[in-house]
């Protein structure tokens, strides 16, 4: 199978923004998960709701209401506007929507593989004088890695099928916000059949193989 | 070491006031008499509803003047009953974990790390991933990590008892050795009388969550209270004795209690140490009133009845032939000899029947 240009650009592009929306919500995503695991406080399942919002709402309404949020005629929007940062309509949009939509998955997942972790191991770790911090890097990050690992990619793999926040936060902008979902969808309302096809063979492998390595490392951890 | 504290469990509250010296103590007591809750209380890993805890001079905790110094600066070791040694860390990484911490928290002179490997021997496992150590292995390795951590008490619970009786007498020593090497006073959690006996120099027994009794080992266990707490198969005589002679072709060896009588073990080659522990079971131990002749047991030692304590059938009898030895007879056996305190006997036991630790 021979790919346009056109075709590559935009893979690539998916590709680029859906790794630095991974990048970007690993921290908090981690920090989160890790709050909700081991923490407790009044009112935390709402947050915990919040979090899991976008995982459950029609993508479109999310895409919605980081419209209204980072639209040029509201505060936040208007302040990082006057910083010279405009979210709407260019490839921050895209990763914007793209990091909202794939957080509760990075969560969820991360979650899960540190509530895995036998919080034994990090008493005794205190006892031995270690701080929280040395606690956290030094033993729960590495007991819990490879669900850190699986839920970042499923995560990439949310972020590369994002649609519905996209299209409305950042438009469908060939060569400047068209994503591989965006594309797929102008190319058969074109009639350009081929090229569909070729992003759609694209998006079955890259989706295939996330996951597929996602299950390989919960299960492997699971053993472990 | 002051110990107060009140503990609300699933079904009874902890509630233990305590102040105690030793170097090894014990807390003995049932399963689910809430000892591991007391552990974690004293490491700081649990809450306390009230009280107060003190280890030398300084205060860990106390509700009554709003201290509670978190795990990390209490400088207390902790080998929990499953070891919990870091799985993903190797031997010597496990080992040096809390090794960092300053020892003027704990101590003018710090452990050094070649000392604990000799005394603990587990220098060639450090390569190791602890997964691939054995049970008795990844309990030496957690005891060196605790000891390293230049801790000011030791907290150990229940360290043998996910291992098999095999193993066991070979770890024994190992928690001897450590009481005498490193000079650090040491908790010791078990339900196993043999370990309090051979172990410890204080005693607290616990059940329910209450103190039951406390002292030293022998004469806390000689209350009547006490004894009717032990399992059936538990109820051993542990004596500290030195060694006198071994002959490999009759299979025994010549052994002197502390009081001077001298008794026969099944063969030992010559120990490293002249003292050596032996035990016998309170039920492998016949009472006669004349001197037994023409028996195969090797052992006869004249005594006398000090007191006769009966619980539920069975009279545990106490005697003293120079050491004290504890007999368990039926009511029916006493009334047969007719023994009463005071009453003259003798103590017959097979050669076969003292084990040595």
């Amino acid at each position: 199978m021979i790919l346009s240009f056109e075709t590559w650009q935009i893979t690539i592009f998916s590709l680029s923004v859906g790794l630095a929306s991974t990048l970007l919500i690993l921290p908090f995503g981690i920090a989160t998960a890790w709050l909700f695991a081991r923490k407790e406080w009044p009112l935390k399942s709402v947050l915990e709701t919040i979090v899991l919002l976008p995982l459950v709402m029609p993508p479109v309404s999310t895409g919605l209401i980081l419209l209204k949020i980072f639209g040029r005629r509201n505060p936040v929007g208007q302040w990082l506007y006057e910083r010279g940062v405009e979210i709407v309509f260019n490839w921050k949009g895209v990763l914007i929507a793209m990091a909202v939509m794939s957080f509760p998955l990075l969560v969820r997942s991360v979650r899960t593989s540190f509530s895995e972790v036998n919080p034994r191991f990090e008493q005794i770790a205190a006892t031995l004088g270690a701080s929280s911090l040395r606690i956290f890097f030094v033993i729960t990050i590495p007991l819990a890695y490879k669900g850190i690992i699986a839920g970042a990619l499923l995560a990439f793999s949310r972020a590369l099928g994002e649609f519905g926040a996209t299209i409305l936060l950042a438009g469908n902008i060939p060569g400047k916000t068209q994503t591989l979902s965006l594309a797929i969808y102008s190319f058969v309302q074109l009639g350009k059949d081929s090229d569909a096809y070729s992003l759609l063979g694209i998006t079955v492998a890259l989706a295939f193989l996330f996951v597929w390595c996602s299950e390989w490392l919960l299960r492997s951890a699971k053993k472990a | 070491m002051l110990l107060r504290c009140r503990i609300p469990l699933a079904h009874f509250e902890l509630d233990i006031d305590v102040s105690f010296d030793s170097r090894l103590a014990s807390i003995f007591g049932p399963s689910g008499s809430g000892k591991t809750t007391l552990l974690d209380a004293i490491a700081g890993l649990r809450d306390i509803t009230a009280g107060e805890i003190e280890i030398d001079g300084s205060t860990l905790f106390s509700s009554a003047r709003g201290i509670n110094r978190p795990p990390r600066e209490r400088g207390i070791g902790y080998v929990p009953q499953e070891g919990a040694l870091f799985p993903h860390l190797s031997v010597r990484k496990n080992i040096l974990f809390g090794a960092g911490r300053s020892a003027d928290i704990s101590r003018s002179k710090s452990i050094s790390v070649g000392h604990v490997l000799s005394v603990l021997e587990i220098g060639s496992l450090l390569d190791r991933p602890v997964t691939k150590l054995s049970g008795g292995e990844a309990q030496r390795v957690a005891l060196a990590r605790a000891i390293l951590s230049q801790p000011r008490l030791l907290l150990l619970d229940e360290p043998l008892a996910s291992l098999d009786i095999g193993l066991k007498e070979k770890i024994l020593p190992y928690l001897a050795r450590v009481r005498d090497e490193f000079k650090i006073p040491m908790i010791y959690v078990t339900h196993n009388l043999t370990e309090v006996l051979t172990l410890a120099d204080w005693v607290l027994m616990i059940r329910q969550g209450r103190l039951v009794t406390q002292g030293v080992p022998k004469e806390a266990l000689r209350s009547m209270r006490a004894i009717m707490q032990l399992p059936e198969d538990e109820f051993e005589n542990v004596f500290t004795v030195t060694f006198v002679e071994s002959d490999p072709e009759a299979g025994r060896t010549k052994v002197r209690l502390q009081a001077g009588q001298e008794l026969f073990i099944p063969y030992l080659p010559r120990p490293g140490n002249d003292t050596i522990q032996i035990r016998i079971s309170a039920d492998d131990i016949l009472v006669a009133i004349k001197r037994p002749e023409g028996i195969s047991a090797g052992n006869v030692l004249p005594g006398t009845v000090r007191r006769i304590d009966v619980v539920d059938g069975q009279a545990m009898v106490t005697v003293a032939a120079g050491d004290e030895f504890y007999a368990r007879l039926t009511v029916s056996a006493v009334k047969r000899l007719d023994l009463v305190e005071e009453t003259p006997v003798f103590l017959i036991m097979k050669t076969r029947s003292l084990r040595s630790l």
